[in-house]
């Protein structure tokens, strides 16, 4: 590192010399040199490196748990932490200068050097010195008998043709000469990856400045037109509210297991589902489903499965009715909240559900998440008027209690089976402008790595002079800015192809 | 076109075109990965309790890349065209069986839920589902098949097969290190059920796999260049000094514990599967041989060290030396370890006191709130964790899965020992068979550039899978920034080759330690720090 400050200091008074300017304007060169030379980038690289390392060692505010590190932490290391920014190093007035002065470093390296790369484009070498092709890291020199110079030139472009190179003749004091290359706008692929890379830092901007992420908590019937974004300051989180421009109303929350006997763990889940209709003032109503991996986009907005209450409900009962004169049982399955009409016009409605059902002094509740003890609260009206409400148990029930097998309004109701869910879920709900510009510099940066490192400008030039009597002297040098091996494979092709294709007296 | 050409196109054609002999140098690439997808599908088609396992293919896999490993360092030293030859067909084998053993796992995993979900009337979720690419050895699979890969595409090139004898004992590494984490197949956490598990990971394991040339093709580069073994043996000693002092929450060599090395224990649980605890038991001496291990490092460094600032000749001959006695004290350390877990019994009483408080603190959060613990006396802490190995002391278990990066590191350091010892055995013949520097340089850019593009792939497919399924295209999340890291760090190798004065072995200093971050990214975070990707 030391050795990049010495050669930028070194550059210093070279740049003042050269210049006889005033001592502002020299200041300012040597900035500019200093900010858009390639040795800088590097050493701001390895700062940021250097401070992410940090930040994935020094556990940061945002990560859950943080609040226990941040206790166990002795005072000095807070207060020297604290002080340096650690516990959010990436939201810290040098991490954000570091990449400024990178996306300068960016800006200003790249156009220092594009207009050498652009002269691959605009102009081409078209011929070359013997004493440069022989310095060529690929060189070979044949004489070849012929009847014209101009042949040998188009025998050489014949042949760079079928090796996928594009071949020019010219001639030029006296000599003739066939440049051959191919892929010069790879010399353009490590500009494109910057402008990548910074349209990727603009859309982070975005993000970083107009975005927004919060939670919503949605259980059946619920409606909410805000949600909670969480703040950090240290080990003190702050809720906050944004209020959003339509509501959202929750119509059903659903999770599919893998195990249906098993619990309504994460492990033990296949999807959850979330099902909303979205109340806007401005578009009316739209139905949509939340799924996990699946989100939904409304208005900019986008909702996501996040997490969920795990106190163990039903999103659906299974009963099986009876009526306790006796007669025929009748089946139903009801959603939560909602109401079925049996065949002699009663009413039964599952009103609320217990996993682990327990009675205790404040009346039914559940003692616990599992589904332990199942029971579902149910409310029975009969056509006649009268009304009552009471509790279905599996017949199975490991329970037994006052309430299991008692008749509710007339009839003796079974749980027969139920659908496991949780109390709620939990959306989050982004707001993203930034999110579409990072994209396109996602689509950017993959393309023109590609790009960059998958192919490669080569270029092959033929000196071709008469040695007199029906022989040319053919001076062949070549380069390639990368994928060198593969380059001497096709050079070494070049020259074989020549060899094979002239009478040939090596020189 | 000129008259003269009309008649040349007939004779051209077949002189310049010589594709057709290229074609057959990718014949072993094709062959494993043609007769993976093979065994696979008969795995699906005919397979059952009696198909090979993809456990057992994966011990074939690492037999194979270690057979392979030793041909292709003979015939460094004494070129011939039949060990050149056996190698290649070994590292094919060797890739065969990791690919083999990763898809039969795939399947594996596929019929496992097909049991639980079809016995109960359900719909089967998509087949990518049960992609192995769920935890940490799966990865680790998919790692060492990564590298074999990228070492069998590069030995297309004769020239290029040098590369094997060192990526293919590292691959072999990581191979012994998903043996140790062990390969039961567990649930998948349901957010992980994403199209983008597949293109993102397989994106890790791919680059990851070229990384590592990258790193192997970086030390042959300073081997060629010339940097003497000497210095890089003090440099392989410094990493297994780290190793030593950090292993076994660095009991080794801190005072109170001084020479203990202790183990992590397992307990039986009700459903049959073995639980981790986190109580060590100390496992006899191992720790002495750890410290002798140390002692010889540091004798190591200091005699390499005198030897490169002095030119003292003698210091070099007993520095050599001290390597060799250092080789057989690593090899005896890890083979006494690997002896004391499978045979020691009794393993209750080789817990050391000293971790009760902390132990009962565990136990009781299992039913009570972490504050509600926090709350309670030390004296009580430790009387729960007494009753606990009262009554249940006598069913702790010791197991080579207990501590699988502990166990790994002190292999890799061993190997480390062991590849400068082979290293500094002629090395100017060694120095020799490699080929012009030139060349070594223009691979070690090429995979270096390959995993530049490969990490940059991985932090975006990484980013898009997580504003999909989370609402943030990035996080800060350990994971993630590792990964950006090592990317920083690659992408600083690539400008460094284009700073002027920097060129050549800066180069590849960038390129090792690059190396090292994808490692701390891919094990450090699983283990040593929280976040969102702690499964994996």
């Amino acid at each position: 590192m030391t050795a990049i400050t010495k050669h930028q200091s070194r550059q210093l008074p070279r740049a003042t010399a050269a210049q006889p300017a005033p001592r502002a304007a020299s200041i300012i060169t040597g900035t500019m040199d200093l900010l858009s030379s390639v040795r800088f980038g590097v050493l701001l690289l390895v700062l940021l490196a250097l401070a992410s390392i940090v930040g994935m060692v020094v556990m940061q505010v945002n990560v859950e748990g943080f609040d226990k590190y941040y206790a166990e932490l002795s005072p000095a290391t807070r207060l020297l932490f604290g002080t340096l920014n650690f516990f959010d190093i990436y939201h810290s007035w040098y991490f954000n200068f570091l990449l400024l002065v990178l996306s300068l470093n960016i800006i200003l390296s790249s156009i220092d050097h594009f207009p050498k790369a652009w002269t691959f484009i605009g102009r081409r070498k078209l011929d070359a010195s013997a004493h440069w092709l022989r310095g060529q890291e690929q060189h070979a020199e044949l004489t070849l008998a012929a009847a014209s110079a101009r042949e040998v030139a188009e025998r050489i472009s014949a042949i760079a043709r079928t090796l996928r190179l594009r071949a020019r003749v010219t001639e030029k004091g006296g000599a003739t000469f066939v440049a051959a290359e191919r892929g010069a706008w790879n010399r353009l692929g490590a500009y494109a990856v910057h402008v990548a890379l910074l349209v990727i830092f603009v859309g982070g901007f975005m993000t970083a400045q107009f975005g927004h992420t919060g939670q919503m908590m949605l259980e059946p019937g619920a409606t909410r037109a805000e949600m909670s974004e969480t703040r950090f300051d240290l080990d003190k989180p702050t809720q906050s509210t944004v209020a959003l421009p339509f509501a959202v109303e929750c119509t059903d929350i659903q999770q599919k297991l893998l195990d249906k006997n098993g619990p309504t763990s994460p492990m033990n889940t296949l999807d959850w589902s979330t099902a909303i209709r979205v109340k806007d003032p401005v578009r009316g109503e739209t139905s949509a489903i939340v799924r996990l991996n699946r989100p939904f986009d409304y208005r900019g907005y986008r909702f996501f499965q996040a997490s969920f209450i795990p106190d163990g409900k039903a999103r659906t009962v299974t009963l099986a009715v009876m009526p306790e004169q006796g007669g025929a049982a009748e089946t139903v399955t009801i959603k939560r909240d909602e109401t079925v009409t049996l065949a002699d016009g009663t009413r039964i409605k599952f009103a609320d559900f217990y996993s682990d059902f327990v009675l205790s002094g404040a009346g039914a509740a559940s003692q616990s998440e599992e589904y332990n003890n199942p029971a579902a609260l149910v409310m029975i009206s009969r056509p006649t008027g009268a009304a009552a409400k009471g509790y279905a148990f599996p017949a199975s029930a490991a329970a037994t209690g006052p309430m299991v097998g008692r008749p509710v309004a007339g009839y003796r109701i079974q749980l027969a089976d139920f659908e496991k869910v949780g109390a709620a879920h939990i959306l989050s709900v982004q707001k993203d402008p930034g999110a579409n510009v990072v994209y396109l510099g996602f689509v950017l940066l993959s393309a023109t790595l590609v790009g960059v490192f998958f192919f490669s400008h080569q270029r092959v030039w033929a000196r071709i002079e008469p040695q007199g009597a029906g022989r040319f002297t053919v001076l062949l040098g070549g380069n390639t800015n990368r994928s060198r091996v593969a380059f001497e494979d096709r050079f070494k092709r070049l020259t074989a192809a020549l060899n094979e294709q002239f009478e040939v007296q090596q020189s | 076109m000129s008259e003269v050409l009309r008649h040349t196109p007939a004779r051209l054609a077949p002189k310049v075109n010589i594709g057709d002999a290229k074609l057959i140098s990718y014949l072993p690439v094709v062959l494993a990965v043609g007769g993976a997808a093979l065994l696979a599908f008969l795995r699906l088609r005919a397979g059952g309790e009696h198909f090979i396992s993809d456990g057992a293919l994966m011990m074939l896999a690492l037999a194979a890349y270690l057979t392979a490993a030793v041909f292709h360092l003979t015939n460094l030293y004494a070129p011939s065209h039949l060990f050149q030859r056996l190698g290649l067909w070994a590292a094919t084998a060797g890739v065969f069986c990791n690919l083999a053993s990763w898809s039969v796992r795939w399947v594996a995993s596929y019929e496992r839920e097909l049991n639980i979900i079809a016995r109960q009337g359900g719909e089967m979720p998509w087949f990518f589902r049960y992609i192995p690419f769920a935890n940490l050895y799966d990865l680790s699979l998919a790692f060492a098949c990564g590298a074999g890969l990228a070492t069998l595409l590069i030995a297309h090139r004769q020239s290029f097969r040098f590369v094997g004898a060192l990526s293919l004992p590292l691959a072999a590494i990581i191979l012994v290190l998903a043996r140790f984490i062990g390969g039961e197949i567990a649930n998948l956490p349901p957010v992980l059920d994403s199209y983008w598990r597949p293109i993102h990971v397989g994106t890790a394991s791919l680059s990851y796999g070229v990384a590592l040339v990258c790193f192997a093709v970086a030390v042959v580069y300073l081997l060629k260049d010339g940097i003497k073994t000497e210095a890089m043996a003090v440099w392989s000693s410094l990493f297994a000094l780290a190793v030593l002092f950090t292993i076994s929450r660095c009991s080794v060599f801190a005072p109170a514990t001084f020479g203990t090395y202790s183990a992590s224990t397992f307990i039986g649980t009700p459903s049959g599967r073995a639980a981790s605890l986190p109580l060590r038991a100390d496992v006899p001496y191992v720790g002495w041989l750890l410290v002798l291990s140390g002692l010889l490092l540091v004798a190591v460094i200091a005699t390499f060290g005198l030897y490169l600032k002095r030119q003292d000749e003698r210091a070099r001959k007993v520095g050599h030396l001290l390597l060799k006695l250092l080789l057989v004290a690593q090899i005896a350390a890890v083979a006494v370890l690997a002896y004391q877990v499978k045979t020691l019994t009794n393993v209750g009483a080789h817990v050391n006191r000293q971790q009760y408080a902390r132990f009962g603190a565990f136990l009781l959060e299992q039913n009570m709130g972490r504050e509600a613990v926090a709350a309670l006396g030390n004296a009580q802490l430790e009387r729960t964790a007494a009753d606990f190995m009262r009554t249940r002391g006598d069913q702790l278990m010791l197991s080579l899965q207990s501590n699988p990066v502990e166990l790994s590191a002190l292999i890799t350091a061993l190997a480390g020992t062991l590849f400068v010892i082979i290293f500094s055995f002629k090395t100017a013949r060694l120095r020799a068979a490699l080929p012009a520097l030139d060349k070594i340089d223009s691979l070690m850019y090429k995979t270096g550039g390959v995993t530049f593009a490969g990490l940059a792939l991985l932090l975006i497919t990484g980013a898009i899978w997580a504003n999909e399924s989370w609402g943030r295209y990035w996080g800060w999340d350990s994971k993630e920034t590792g990964a950006f890291v090592a990317w920083l760090t690659y992408g600083a190798f690539l400008h460094v080759r284009i700073s002027r004065g920097w060129t050549g072995r800066p180069a590849a200093y960038f390129a090792i330690v690059a190396f090292l971050l994808i490692v701390f990214t891919y094990l450090g975070v699983s283990y040593l720090l929280p976040g969102l990707h702690s499964y994996a």
